[in-house]
């Protein structure tokens, strides 16, 4: 299969409404067909784990590539190119090297996203006026989020929707006319942006003693988690404080789970109960494993999450994430992302080693 | 699931009304565990430290060392012996409390207390004190006059980590010194230093206002800085970012004893690479790695395999994994919450991605990750275990290759367990030590420091005490004011 065929596979069956798991299987073993004859070190990291396109029956059978890999492994099915795009991971890594997602075309990306977030966020409205926490694609051209926010603004917001990011920090002045015109006006306002940078504007509002009542439909996106770069709150009390501070119900905060190793998101359908169930669109699977036996842990039971996302086509479709997670009914609650904690004895533990030798 | 209770803790009578507990839960091998651990105010906190230093003073200072080691050796062979209640009680709730087997824990609280009977009470103060009478009275020293070695009315100890009976090293050091004590446990193994305390009491009742054994939430500076403020010396376990803030802390005035996260690891020499040995040394090397799972700062993280032996590294790595196999039938490994588990397969994940970048190397792992032994010809790498039964093998050509590898990090080595010959144990130790490995061990015997051991290379009692010195001078011109002068 070329590139471009597989591509117009993929993008007809994000815009299909009647896919089976039979065809999500038979698309899930093409492109893992794809990506085993173009990816070398894919191919030699699916035969050493005993998984081949040949042997694999169904996307379960996929050997998911650890989110590690692609800080240490060039995983791409093309050679990159200057028309091409490569998404990076935020953040400080092992030795400074960062995870790195290259995409031929965006077009399937952009096709995912549009779809999935007029489904999951938007709603009935076309447009809403939106004002984005975040750096703009200028700024910030390897972030994956950026690129998101970027065509969540292009397609969705209103034309006086904006940045609200300077390099200086949060445009204060300019968030708060946005919210009182709002409110004054009675114009639902959608605010979207990386949590840590919402906290940052909470902590603002409560030194300023400022609370708005936005207006019904209004509703508010937060990704990425805090980071260590703001405060850490428990969900509840986020939820609760943003709920009390914009008068935005909890049912209309929206969080994304999102990462540069995938094409799709996940959302939930608002942060009324903390932990929120997290579903993604047709062309996404999930699993929760044991990551050591990687085998499935029983419903209901922790475990590590695995994606297959079929829109993530030039690198791999099924990735190993250090996200922890549970399998519920329709969807999974996410427990967030394991960072390296102190081991409990006395001996160093490889993150503390890491972090000596900075 | 039923679920046990246990009261961790001591506070002196006069306190225990007013203090408030903290319930801890624990949840290991189908059993749940709930300890109470006392928290006190930073008001309850200085009366603490003023009682304990008053009573100190008054009595445990005026005991004779030998009465304060059989206080110690009594309470140890209660718990040695395994009808006693307390012994009886560390057995069934350490497993639940740590995860750790409990046949495993059985073998190594015998292990490890053995060390605290008299004869080797004796062995500690003999290693530091060539004269063990100075603890009690002043005594001639040689450069002439006297001196007396004074324990601290008060010692704070901060003890991390979830390896049971580590609090015993320093909270022993410091009563044989004679020193007021107040413990502040781990919230991963609260519970060993209670019984301890609590078993000194039965024997000996009065000791109980010289001790307190404490918990307060790491960081909460109100409470810690109470204490730090008293404390006379400030012995703290734990990583180092905590070391630094709880030293950054302490005034300046108090004298403070950190023992940080540690490396160690081991060498095998091709001499003993024969046939027939080889499988005795991968024994001892796997039990080095099962005891404890690798939490202890002497368990090896990497094993230095010489080449040249008739048994070459990579079959020795074979070996090694069939030790393992076989000691998680007899101890099987604590079972993980999902959070170490994700960060065991990321490091499992790292080193067989590894693999296809280097041919030669190999990932022997059990299907569920129980244990896993890689094994490399590259000898440049030095890094870490993924610990919980993980081990790192090099193989090295000549033993001089492991120098350069290792000397980047002086400042974190500890234990170095070694299978070679004499010669060779000599020749490697007076490098190793060079280059900061503090402890030279036989393999098998890497989790098992002798009595008297210098942890970390420092001296237990005499980095607690401060001496008292008579000067020849004083001796000399007292003479001057006898009534007996002619």
């Amino acid at each position: 299969m070329t590139q471009e065929q597989l591509i117009n596979s993929i993008l007809e069956f994000i815009a299909s409404d009647a896919t089976t798991e039979m065809d999500f299987n038979k698309l899930a073993i093409e492109s893992f067909a794809y990506q085993y004859e173009n990816n070398i070190p894919f191919r030699q990291f699916s035969i050493q784990q005993g998984s081949t396109p040949r042997t694999a029956k169904t996307w379960r059978d996929i050997p998911p590539v650890p989110i590690n890999a692609f800080k240490s492994v060039l995983l791409t099915c093309c050679e990159p190119t200057s028309t091409g795009r490569t998404f990076m991971t935020s953040g400080t890594t092992q030795n400074g090297v960062c995870g790195k997602s290259y995409h031929p075309v965006l077009s399937v990306y952009d096709q995912s996203m549009i779809r999935n977030f007029k489904n999951r966020f938007l709603g009935d409205a076309d447009k809403i006026k939106m004002g984005i926490l975040f750096p703009d694609t200028d700024s910030m051209p390897n972030s994956s989020l950026a690129h998101y926010l970027s065509l969540a603004l292009n397609n969705f917001g209103t034309e006086s929707s904006s940045y609200l990011l300077t390099k200086e920090g949060i445009d204060f002045s300019r968030v708060f006319e946005n919210l009182q015109y709002a409110q004054d006006t009675n114009t639902p306002y959608a605010m979207l942006g990386a949590s840590f940078s919402i906290v940052h504007l909470l902590d603002e509002m409560a030194k300023q003693n400022k609370t708005y009542s936005l207006p019904a439909g209004s509703k508010i996106l937060d990704t990425g988690g805090f980071k260590g770069q703001s405060r850490e709150l428990e969900q509840n009390e986020f939820y609760e404080q943003l709920s009390m501070t914009f008068g935005v119900p909890r049912n209309k905060c929206f969080n994304m789970y999102g990462m540069t190793e995938l094409s799709t998101q996940f959302y939930d359908n608002g942060n009324a109960k903390c932990p929120s169930i997290k579903t993604g669109p047709h062309w996404i699977r999930s699993r929760v494993i044991n990551p050591l036996s990687k085998t499935d842990v029983k419903m209901g039971d922790k475990g590590a999450l695995v994606h297959c996302d079929l829109a993530h086509f030039n690198i791999v479709s099924t990735i190993l994430t250090e996200d922890a997670g549970i399998e519920v009914e329709d969807g999974f609650l996410l427990l967030g992302r394991v960072d390296g904690a102190e081991a409990k004895g006395c001996s160093m533990a490889v993150d503390e080693f890491l972090r000596a030798n900075q | 699931m039923n679920t046990l209770i246990e009261q961790a803790g001591h506070v002196p009578d006069f306190l225990i009304d007013d203090i408030k507990w903290q319930q801890l839960i624990f949840s290991n091998n189908s059993q749940s565990l709930n300890v109470n651990v006392p928290i006190l105010t930073a008001t309850q906190c200085q009366r603490l430290s003023d009682h304990i230093k008053l009573n100190n003073t008054q009595f445990l200072k005026k005991q004779n060392t030998t009465t304060i080691i059989e206080l110690i050796d009594k309470a140890i062979e209660r718990l040695l012996n395994r009808s006693d209640p307390f012994r009886l009680k560390a057995e069934k709730l350490l497993p639940v409390v740590t995860g750790f087997d409990t046949e495993m824990i059985r073998l190594s609280l015998t292990d490890y207390l053995k060390n605290f009977r008299k004869p080797q009470l004796l062995r500690f103060i003999a290693e530091d004190f060539s004269n063990p009478k100075i603890l009690d009275e002043f005594q001639p020293i040689i450069k002439g006059g006297f001196a007396k070695a004074f324990g601290p009315d008060c010692l704070l100890h901060i003890w991390a980590g979830n390896v049971p009976g580590l609090p015993l090293w320093s909270l022993i050091s410091g009563l044989l010194v004679k020193a007021g004590n107040i413990g502040k446990v781990s919230s991963s193994e609260p519970l060993f230093a209670s019984w301890f305390v609590q078993l000194l009491i039965d024997i000996e009742p009065r000791i109980s206002d010289c001790l307190a054994i404490v918990c307060w939430e790491g960081g909460n500076t109100e409470q810690e800085s109470v204490f730090l403020n008293n404390a006379e010396v400030v012995v703290a376990y734990g990583g180092n970012t905590a070391l630094k803030e709880i030293q950054h802390r302490t005034p300046i005035t108090t004298r403070y004893l950190p023992y940080g996260h540690k490396i160690s690891f081991g060498i095998v020499s091709a001499s003993v690479l024969d046939s027939q040995k080889s499988w005795v040394v991968a024994h001892k090397a796997a039990n080095d790695i099962a005891r404890y799972d690798q939490h202890g700062c002497y368990s090896p993280h990497v094993f230095f395999i010489e080449s040249g032996g008739n048994i070459s590294p990579r079959t020795f790595a074979h070996y090694l994994a069939h030790e393992l196999s076989c000691l998680q039938e007899k101890f099987s490994r604590r079972s993980l919450n999902v959070n170490e588990s994700i960060q065991l397969a990321h490091w499992r994940d790292d080193e067989t991605l590894k693999l296809l970048s280097e041919p030669g190397s190999e990932v022997i792992s059990d299907k569920d990750g129980l244990w896993t032994v890689t094994f490399t010809e590259d000898e440049g790498s030095f890094s870490l275990s993924g610990l919980n039964r993980t081990i790192r093998l090099v193989a090295v050509n000549s033993f001089e290759k492991i120098i350069p590898l290792i000397t980047p990090y002086k400042q974190f080595l500890q234990t170095v367990g070694i299978a070679a010959t004499p010669t060779e144990v000599f020749q490697l130790s007076e490098q190793l030590g060079q280059h900061g490995v503090t402890r030279i061990s036989g393999l098998g015997s890497m989790t098992a420091p002798e009595a008297g051991w210098h942890h970390d290379g420092r001296f237990n009692l005499l980095d607690l005490i401060t001496l008292t010195e008579i000067e020849s001078s004083a001796e000399v011109s007292s003479e001057l004011y006898t009534p007996y002068k002619d």
